[in-house]
């Protein structure tokens, strides 16, 4: 390495003090970012990613016990600074992106103001004294650089006014202001929705052509880095373990934890070549203790204490790539996992919705009292869906779609307008018998299980509101029984929420769903904030208990790549409607409704057999208040055909596929020869 | 019970906590066992030793008849401390439990009992306690209940606005879904839940209530002389503060000392019910 490194990281240690001893944030990370290179740095949440984030910032948060190595910005040692000297080096030749920019704005400061804040703050350290004149020419500038429409408006707006894309470009905006030397990334995407997404990444790519800028790019997902970065490190419990750059490393992974990352994920040749998920719900390695010398040993398939346990296993060159381990080319006896068929669904529908509405937002009293009209949304608008017994139907769609609205009224948390009917049934009051048959589990199992309930607690009432027939004396065992039937060990019993995993946790969630033995289960984004490797584990036992009850299921998710391992058909929502039905295993093939395409296209995968077509959303979502006389989609529509689609409500079309339906204005033979989003190679 | 010793063994670890825990402790005793420690009887005088210093007869030294005030402060420990935390759980207890209903219940219902609660709240407290004492007539019990009324809408706040953000949490969803009654609700998934701010908020009104206590005996319609509750002390003592500012002192720094204990107590607290640090 003959060129001057923007960043150096050189044998960086970090440990922070707690109450209960040291631990272990990072050790001996060693990382180089050329001028212009973008490194990705990719690991399951807890493993440090983010810490390393604010060592490069110095601005740690912990307690620090002890911190050892150096990191060099241009030749300059940050380690050595003192405050006033990094205060001259933050944002100026190092800035930030959070991940949230709705937190990351100031609420009570226009767009404009942020951006001329920063530029006047770094003027003045360069004692460049620029007229407000000028300042403001180069704050619509880089609104412009960032794909901001009309910057002088946007200026003037405040960040509650704008949508989560918006605001992440004026962080953006913010972040290049000063012609930083490097950027820090720390989940830039992971708050947006995938439509919205995909516009970013390649607004980072495209900034980093034009700028030149380098790039530290952390986030836990792959299929997101493999989008921009040039190289990806792979920390694991706070030690890189493998570096290499995107093709190689996707190709042909060389440590085992890269490995096992890699065969959990989805990709989209999933159900071509018939490839299941690799479940591995290790632990994580010690932090506290004594120092492993290879810390992804003990969940290691290749571990061998003779080789591996001998010295401290660091990070070095070998071949291509950089690697921290000590027998590569050991080959395990170890077989990607194989999708075993998803069995299929019966024909007898156990839930059926008519006509379903749902309106959020009541008046206040003083309005009411004024006879004032109550502004509300629209948030579900007259929808049929059926599910069958066995079934899993996977609803998807971007935040605000209506997706959790719809959910939340199928168990009376939202009221509604429409029909029920549950069993053959018309479904006239949601009493006791249809609440045990329908069942919810929620996104975040921090929030959905009651921090001061143990186990027991949770599992217990469940049992007694809808198991009459469980006599108080065999409760206990019944516990154990759920238990054992999300794979927890019975002594968990008496422990505390906080005390479990997250993928623990939503395993406790799920045992308290299956415990009334219901019909239905209706999973809103279950597997949204759990690593891929818990994701998959998740899925399986989803799928399992599936098998054994025979269960329906209404799987929620804004995450495509999961649906081909466990649903059978897929709705797809915009705004309050469902646009599309169709069966899983057609997904591959045209005709799309004009949205789904967009959305299919924007779910990034780090799979070296697919190709996926690019297709981008511009455009801003209408207003929700009010009903729309067209089709919901028009104003984003790529394919957008002309004022029909503004003036009349799109119509529902059936396909060559029987259980294929999609509302749009194109004829089904024109949507039918559009290119396939995927090409398999 | 077992909770109780629990969140007793995590207090002593926190250091505020401990110092606080102690205090307190040390108060109740004294609360309990003051009359019986007391050396001397308070309200006995000594016209040898008016306004006398602190000495080995008279640790806090004598007031204006030559009443020994250690004893003093010793008996009207009883009087003042635990009235004062009888008048704050009364104010608690009740604005706790209304303000979770007004939360829980919400639309005008909620809507109805917080504008009541605004006009109340318009009414400074000493005020309101004032009024409500006019109405019950003059004496120590009935200060006590008035402090608790004139503290229960405030509390009523605190507790609302923490219901609200428990509300929308999700087990409290998960709870409505599976048909779980209102009483289980608010009493098992949302009470313990808002319970830390609401008693981090209790323990610091002790100290208030002591204040108010003492502000309305200085009025005449609290404890009555020769009482020796503590607010009352300080309001005799004041015509007397340039002959000897001891009668005045004890009491006082004995009021502050309550005060710094309960706030101790209550950040120790803040930090231990917080599910998280609990292992």
């Amino acid at each position: 390495m003959t060129q001057t490194m923007v960043l150096d990281i050189k044998d960086y240690s970090l440990t922070y003090q707690t109450q209960s001893g040291p631990i272990r944030i990072l050790e001996n990370i060693n990382l180089q970012i050329a001028k212009g290179e973008v490194l990705g740095l990719v690991g399951e949440s807890g493993s440090a990613k983010s810490s390393l984030a604010y060592s490069v910032m110095r601005d740690l948060p912990g307690q620090v016990e002890m911190e050892t190595g150096s990191m060099w910005l241009k030749g300059e040692d940050l380690m050595t600074m003192d405050e006033e000297e990094l205060m001259h080096r933050r944002g100026k030749q190092i800035s930030m992106v959070f991940q949230n920019a709705a937190t990351a704005l100031d609420p009570t400061q226009s767009l404009g103001d942020h951006v001329e804040e920063t530029l006047q703050a770094h003027q003045a350290v360069s004692k460049l004294n620029k007229s407000k004149q000028e300042t403001l020419k180069r704050v619509y500038e880089l609104f412009e650089l960032v794909g901001l429409p009309d910057p002088i408006l946007m200026a003037k707006k405040y960040p509650h006014e704008v949508s989560g894309g918006e605001k992440q470009r004026v962080v953006l905006a913010m972040a290049i202001s000063s012609n930083p030397d490097l950027i820090l990334f720390d989940e830039p995407t992971s708050a947006l929705d995938a439509t919205t997404a995909v516009n970013m990444l390649d607004l980072f790519a495209e900034m980093q052509k034009k700028i030149g800028v380098a790039g530290l790019f952390i986030s836990h997902d792959l299929g997101v880095v493999a989008e921009v970065a040039d190289r990806v490190a792979v920390i694991y419990g706070g030690r890189i373990v493998e570096v290499a750059t995107v093709e190689d490393l996707f190709a042909n992974p060389k440590h085992p934890y890269t490995q096992s990352l890699l065969a959990s994920l989805p990709r989209p040749s999933d159900i071509r070549y018939k490839r299941g998920l690799k479940i591995d719900e290790g632990t994580p390695p010690p932090r506290r203790g004594a120092v492993p010398n290879c810390n992804f040993s003990h969940r290691c398939p290749k571990h061998d204490p003779a080789i591996c346990d001998h010295s401290r296993v660091l990070l070095e060159i070998q071949d291509d790539r950089k690697l921290a381990c000590v027998r590569p080319d050991v080959a395990v006896n170890e077989e990607q996992a194989r999708s075993s068929d998803i069995l299929p669904p019966t024909t007898d529908i156990v839930l059926e919705v008519k006509n379903l509405t749902v309106k959020l937002g009541r008046a206040s009293l003083l309005s009411e009292l004024l006879n004032k009209e109550a502004t509300q949304v629209h948030a579900v608008n007259n929808i049929d869906l059926k599910i069958h017994r066995g079934e899993t139907v996977s609803l998807v769609g971007e935040s605000g779609c209506g997706k959790s609205s719809l959910a939340r009224a199928l168990v009376g948390l939202n009221p509604f307008e429409g029909e029920l009917c549950l069993n053959g049934c018309d479904i006239k009051a949601l009493d006791a018998a249809y609440r045990a048959d329908v069942q919810i589990i929620f996104q975040n199992p921090d929030s959905s299980l009651n921090p001061r309930h143990t186990l027991e607690t949770i599992l217990s009432r469940a049992i007694k509101l809808y198991r009459p027939d469980i006599a108080v004396k065999e409760r206990s065992e019944a516990i154990q029984k759920l238990l054992e039937q999300v794979r927890l060990p019975a002594h968990y019993r008496n422990r505390y929420p906080h005390q479990l995993s997250g993928g623990e946790k939503q395993r406790v969630a799920i045992a308290r769903a299956i415990a009334a033995d219901p019909k239905v289960i209706i999973c809103d984004e279950i597997t949204s904030g759990l690593d891929a490797a818990v994701q998959a584990a998740i899925v399986a036992l989803l799928r399992q208990i599936q098998q054994d009850t025979g269960v329906a299921l209404l799987f929620i998710t804004h995450d495509l790549a999961i649906l081909r391992h466990i649903a059978h058909r897929t709705a797809v929502m915009y705004l309050g409607e469902i646009i599309e039905t169709r069966s899983i295993a057609g997904l591959d093939h045209a005709p799309y409704h004009p949205y789904t395409e967009a959305l299919l296209s924007s779910a990034s995968s780090p799979d070296p057999k697919t190709e996926t077509r690019q297709v981008r959303l511009k455009g801003s979502l209408p207003v929700r208040t009010s009903l729309l006389t067209g089709c919901g989609f028009e104003s984003r529509c790529p394919r957008r055909i002309g004022d029909i689609c503004h003036e009349q409500p799109a119509p529902i079309k059936s396909t060559a596929e029987s259980s294929h339906i999609l509302k749009c204005h194109h004829e089904i033979v024109d949507l039918e020869r559009i290119e396939p989003v995927w090409k398999f190679t | 019970m077992l909770f109780l010793i629990k969140t007793l063994r995590a207090l002593m670890r926190n250091p505020q906590g401990a110092i606080g825990t102690v205090l307190v402790f040390l108060l109740l005793l004294i609360s309990v066992f003051g009359p019986f420690l007391a050396p001397q009887d308070p309200e006995s005088f000594n016209f040898g030793s008016r306004f006398a210093p602190p000495s080995a007869e008279f640790l806090f030294g004598t007031d204006w008849f030559g009443r020994d005030l250690f004893s003093r402060i010793l008996v009207g420990a009883r009087s003042t401390v635990l009235l004062a935390i009888l008048a704050t759980f009364i104010g608690t207890a009740s604005g706790a439990l209304i303000g979770i209903f007004s939360g829980f219940v919400g639309g005008w219902v909620d809507e109805l009992i917080m504008r009541t609660i605004d006009a109340i709240m318009a009414i400074p407290g000493l005020l309101l306690a004032l009024m409500i004492l006019t109405v019950l007539g003059s004496s120590s019990l009935n200060a006590v209940i008035a402090i608790g009324v004139a503290f229960a809408p405030g509390m009523a706040r605190i507790s609302r606005s923490t219901t609200l953000a428990v509300r929308e949490l999700d087990y409290v969803s998960a709870a409505r879904a599976r048909g779980e009654s209102k009483l289980w609700i608010i009493f098992s998934e949302i009470l313990p839940n808002m319970v830390a701010p609401v008693i981090v908020e209790a323990t610091i009104r002790v100290a208030f209530a002591i204040m108010t206590l003492a502000t309305l005996s200085f009025l005449g319609l609290g404890a009555q002389p020769p009482s020796p509750e503590w607010g009352l002390m300080i309001a005799d003592a004041r015509e007397h503060m340039f002959r000897s500012p001891w009668p005045i002192l004890a009491p006082g720094i004995s009021i502050a000392l309550v005060a710094i204990a309960f706030n101790l107590l209550g950040d120790g607290l803040r930090d231990v019910l917080n599910p998280h640090s609990q292992e």
